[in-house]
């Protein structure tokens, strides 16, 4: 249901099988309920993915209107999540050979822009987080932006979205072992940075 | 999976344009969203060509990465064809503003005869 | 595949036990036990992906929630694609001209109405009925010849071309739900009303009945578990039939047709005697 917030509540409660179930069948809330739920996570994995948060909200848009035309092919309910991360990482790569394309931007400015952008963002105060760990993130923020973008890709995907090497492989069409290379070089080279940071 | 692009034959018009007349018509199809835009009560111009509907659509913007324009516009021998999609705001009957978008576009386009396609998709807010 | 500063004195790698994190399978597992720098390599990626969990933690809390203005406007731009519906033809000026109305725009205009009373949430929306007009359901606007509703059609107001107004005879069934406490036969007749004129306004259809049902009732506080009570067909008794006459002061369509939904309600009807058309 649209509108007051009671109703838009009522289906926020029931588990991901049963919206996804719904949704399958024609339901748009329910579809609009996973959409809901899983939102804030599709949007920050497309975020480290593309690099900005505009093109992160065109991502999970895109991949909403996809995931509502393919959500026949989903077998089993219950992995609608991941099902739905693993599109927003299709669709991120996507968009950003798009926009290289039209834009010529190259892999440098790509970084940099990555990089302004969270410095930009004001600092979300979260009082669980001490000052230390905050900047212990940022760091990571930077050392992940000037990673090699086929390993920052492979480290995203694994971290943000617990996909296995060959899910990943299969949305960045390489292969598995490509992958085990690339996510061990990306964690050998974050490891040693935070580790030097301290 | 990334989407694959489907071979460039398959749909009608407009891979198989030369590049002139594909710049001639996305300006016809930039000059008429003012003029759209410009008639009280529209309240939003949507995608004419909603890019998952329309192969040839997806193709270009694939290989080019631009952006299709909003308004529809198809050149034939016999009209220009516009199809567009609008939003209507609530203050203004949606029949009523829908035929004055057709009028406009007729207009802007005189003395070319045109085909009109007006579909008002979003009515209010 | 290897560099050479990944590999550990003891002959592993650091690659190793990365791919030992993720999948669990090393070659030596027994090595791992007692390897004090395999056990110091594999803390540190342990740290590292701990560490990742906490950007990630932030980057979701930056996103923010999910019923935030970005994600409604995602939303509200994907009921435009997902949902579109049947397109409703409208009058045209000119013959090349061909006019719609979705009926996902519709429906979508009648659910905010609903919205919009208090304590009350719109859910299922239908529109029944001749909607696209003829037996041609192509819609080419200004051609759509209605099947035996002439008579009505014909009265509408401007008749810019000479053909019969499609969407005759039309039915709007609607669902809603209602807060607990909010006077509910009270909400169905305004909200009748209500659409009854917004459809007049918005649209060309001829709407003969608007059917409402209160199929929820919830729960007054914040979102716990709502009582559903029984389809509340009552609501819609007293006045079934109140139609579009209301709105634009066109004639309004002789007697409705009597509610054939809700069984049980007298089909007591008066609204004829308002508006005197010979």
């Amino acid at each position: 249901m649209t509108g007051s917030p009671a109703a838009q509540h009522q289906l926020d409660l029931v588990p991901d099988a049963l919206l996804a179930g719904r949704a399958a069948d024609g339901d748009t809330a329910a579809f609009e309920a996973l959409a809901r739920r899983h939102g804030p996570l599709m949007r920050a994995t497309a975020r480290r993915l593309t690099g900005s948060l505009a093109d992160a909200d065109d991502v999970v848009q895109e991949t909403l209107v996809q995931a509502w035309k393919q959500l026949e092919s989903l077998r089993d309910p219950a992995a609608v999540k991941g099902w739905l991360l693993r599109i927003v990482g299709s669709r991120s790569i996507d968009h950003l050979r798009k926009r290289r394309n039209h834009m010529g931007l190259d892999e440098v400015e790509q970084q940099a822009e990555s990089h302004v952008e969270d410095h930009a963002k004001p600092q979300i105060r979260d009082p669980e987080h001490s000052a230390v760990n905050n900047s212990r993130v940022e760091a990571l923020k930077e050392a992940l932006a000037k990673l090699p973008e086929e390993q920052r890709r492979c480290w995203v995907l694994k971290e943000f979205n617990d996909q296995s090497y060959e899910e990943i492989a299969l949305t960045l069409n390489i292969s598995p072992a490509s992958v085990r290379g690339r996510l061990a070089r990306a964690r050998i080279t974050l490891a040693r940075t935070m580790e030097e940071w301290r | 999976m990334t989407e694959q692009l489907e071979p460039v034959g398959m749909a009608p018009a407009p891979t198989t344009q030369p590049a002139a007349a594909n710049h001639a018509r996305s300006s016809v199809a930039e000059d008429l969203l003012p003029v759209i835009q410009g008639v009280g009560g529209v309240a939003a111009v949507y995608q004419a060509q909603p890019l998952w509907q329309s192969i040839a659509g997806a193709a270009i913007a694939a290989v080019t990465g631009e952006s299709l324009p909003l308004v529809a516009v198809t050149e034939g021998a016999e009209n220009v064809a516009v199809k567009v999609r609008i939003g209507v705001d609530t203050a203004l009957p949606a029949p009523k503003v829908a035929r004055e978008v057709a009028d406009a576009i007729r207009k802007h386009l005189f003395p070319r005869p045109a085909a009109v396609e007006v579909y008002v998709v979003k009515l209010g807010q | 595949m290897n560099t050479p500063d990944d590999a550990l004195e003891c002959g592993h790698s650091l690659a190793d036990l990365s791919t030992y994190l993720d999948t669990g399978e090393i070659a030596d597992p027994d090595h791992l036990k007692w390897c004090p720098e395999c056990q110091a390599g594999l803390a540190s990626l342990r740290r590292l992906s701990d560490l990742g969990s906490e950007l990630l933690n932030s980057d979701v809390a930056d996103a923010g929630s999910g019923s935030d203005d970005w994600m409604q406007s995602i939303l509200d731009n994907l009921r435009l694609e997902l949902r579109p519906g049947r397109n409703i033809p409208l009058r045209s000026g000119h013959p090349n001209d061909s006019l719609f109305e979705t009926e996902g725009a519709i429906t979508a205009l009648i659910r905010s109405v609903a919205d919009s009373l208090p304590g009350t949430a719109a859910g299922k929306c239908r529109l029944h009925g001749n909607i696209t007009g003829g037996t041609d359901d192509a819609g080419t606007g200004s051609t759509g010849v209605s099947t035996g509703t002439e008579v009505e059609a014909a009265a509408g107001a401007e008749a810019e071309t000479d053909a019969a107004a499609p969407g005759t005879g039309i039915t709007v069934e609607l669902e809603i739900a209602v807060v607990y406490g909010h006077p509910m036969a009270q909400r169905a007749a305004e909200l009748r009303r209500e659409l009854a004129k917004t459809l007049a306004f918005q649209t060309e259809l001829n709407v003969e009945a608007i059917h409402i049902t209160v199929t929820d009732v919830l729960a007054p506080s914040a979102p716990s578990t709502p009582e559903t009570a029984a389809p509340e067909t009552a609501a819609a008794g007293p006045e079934p039939t109140e139609i579009a006459a209301a709105g634009s002061g066109a004639p309004g369509p002789e007697a409705p047709a009597p509610s054939t939904r809700e069984a049980p309600e007298p089909a007591d009807t008066e609204p004829t005697s308002r508006e005197d058309q010979p």
